[in-house]
């Protein structure tokens, strides 16, 4: 995976471009992914992943590699996202690459 | 016919603001010292606007319609954008533009082979939060930000990257009023790897060459040596933001660049630095 890897028609690469961009569509991502995803046509296995929070699966779907730590931030907040945050540990135990000791 | 007055090149890292107390004394010491050093540069020129190169971090063009390069012409600007403040953990800001020089830009770029974008509207993220919170953190000096593609292939090669700099700095000379100064800010690189596994590594070995190619001052070997493959091998996700770089360096011509500080903060997922070519106004 990597950055001649990615799809930009994947259907995941519009949704977190747009949701990062309004506060709008943010709010619906929180609130209700299962519509969100509905909402911009995910296929039946970007869901799969994107219920699972399998940030590894969604780069190999053709997810932009720099929107997978995006989708940690996503999920676990993007605040003081050192390499001990939330969202960085979620982000390398997903991707199953060692963290920060 | 305008004048450059100051070159300068460095890393915009978002852990620089968000979170540099993670990172060990020594190198918060030497970033802040360094960021200080090269702020100190950029204002002790004078410049009347700051011209900015970086990566547009998929963040203001939908992937249907991805341009190289897109000059913002907007009268002014704010950032961050709403979703980044508390990433990049900087205050809300203002920072006037230049309509005119970026309007210039593209007008005179096309005429020379340069199909440049443009846009009034361009959101911000760690690209410019992060160097002008240290560089200029009055706010006080218009920028035009031009947002490049480092990231979605095809990239612009680093030849075509230090033709757009050739290019820009002969529109300055040429095509903008005498007595004006200009700044040329690259900021992106250097090694990292957001999105990839090496997340939580530097490549130290290829950035230390990496400024040390720009410090011999030879672009053609630097277009020769540094590859978007090399680039990539360094960290896929991030390290060719250093095409801002390129650009940069075409603009300085033969000029030898000097480090003014370097750090593999791997606290910050990201190698740190920041070059100054020296301009015969500041020597």
């Amino acid at each position: 995976m990597g950055i001649r890897d990615f799809d930009r028609t994947l259907a995941s690469n519009r949704m977190i471009f747009e949701v990062r961009r309004d506060a709008g569509k943010l709010q619906r991502f929180h609130a209700d992914l299962e519509a969100t995803m509905a909402a911009y046509g995910l296929t039946d296995v970007e869901k799969a992943a994107w219920r699972n929070v399998d940030i590894h699966r969604l780069g190999e779907l053709g997810v932009h590699p720099y929107f997978l730590p995006q989708v940690s931030r996503l999920i676990e907040g993007a605040a003081y996202n050192h390499n001990k945050s939330a969202a960085a540990r979620l982000y390398a135990a997903k991707m199953k690459i060692a963290g920060e000791e | 016919m305008a004048e450059i007055v100051a070159i300068v090149a460095l890393s915009h890292a978002p852990g620089l603001t968000g979170w540099l107390d993670r990172a060990s004394a020594s190198v918060q010491k030497n970033l802040l010292a360094g960021y200080a050093e090269l702020g100190r540069l950029l204002r002790q020129a004078k410049p009347d606007v700051i011209i900015g190169v970086a990566n547009d971090h998929l963040l203001n063009f939908p992937m249907h319609a991805i341009p190289d390069f897109c000059v913002g012409t907007a009268s002014r600007w704010t950032g961050p954008a709403p979703w980044f403040q508390d990433w990049v953990n900087v205050p809300p800001y203002q920072v006037a533009g230049h309509p005119d020089l970026a309007k210039t830009l593209v007008r005179e770029g096309a005429r020379e082979g340069v199909n440049f974008a443009f846009a009034d509207e361009l959101l911000f993220d760690d690209n410019w939060s992060v160097p002008l919170r240290y560089l200029t953190p009055d706010y006080d000096i218009p920028l035009v930000p031009i947002h490049m593609n480092c990231v979605i292939p095809p990239l612009p090669a680093p030849e075509r990257c230090v033709e757009i700099g050739r290019t820009i700095a002969e529109i300055i000379r040429m095509r903008r009023p005498a007595g004006e100064r200009v700044a040329i800010m690259a900021t992106g690189g250097l090694s990292h790897d957001p999105g990839g596994p090496k997340y939580f590594a530097v490549d130290e070995k290829f950035d230390r060459w990496f400024l040390d190619l720009l410090e011999q001052g030879n672009a053609e070997r630097i277009m020769r040596e540094v590859t978007i493959d090399k680039m990539l091998a360094a960290g896929d996700g991030g390290t060719s933001e250093l095409l801002a770089w390129m650009v940069a360096l075409g603009a300085a011509g033969p000029r030898k660049a000097r480090t003014i500080c370097y750090e593999p903060a791997v606290e910050l997922r990201c190698g740190m630095g920041a070059v100054a070519w020296p301009m015969e106004a500041q020597s």
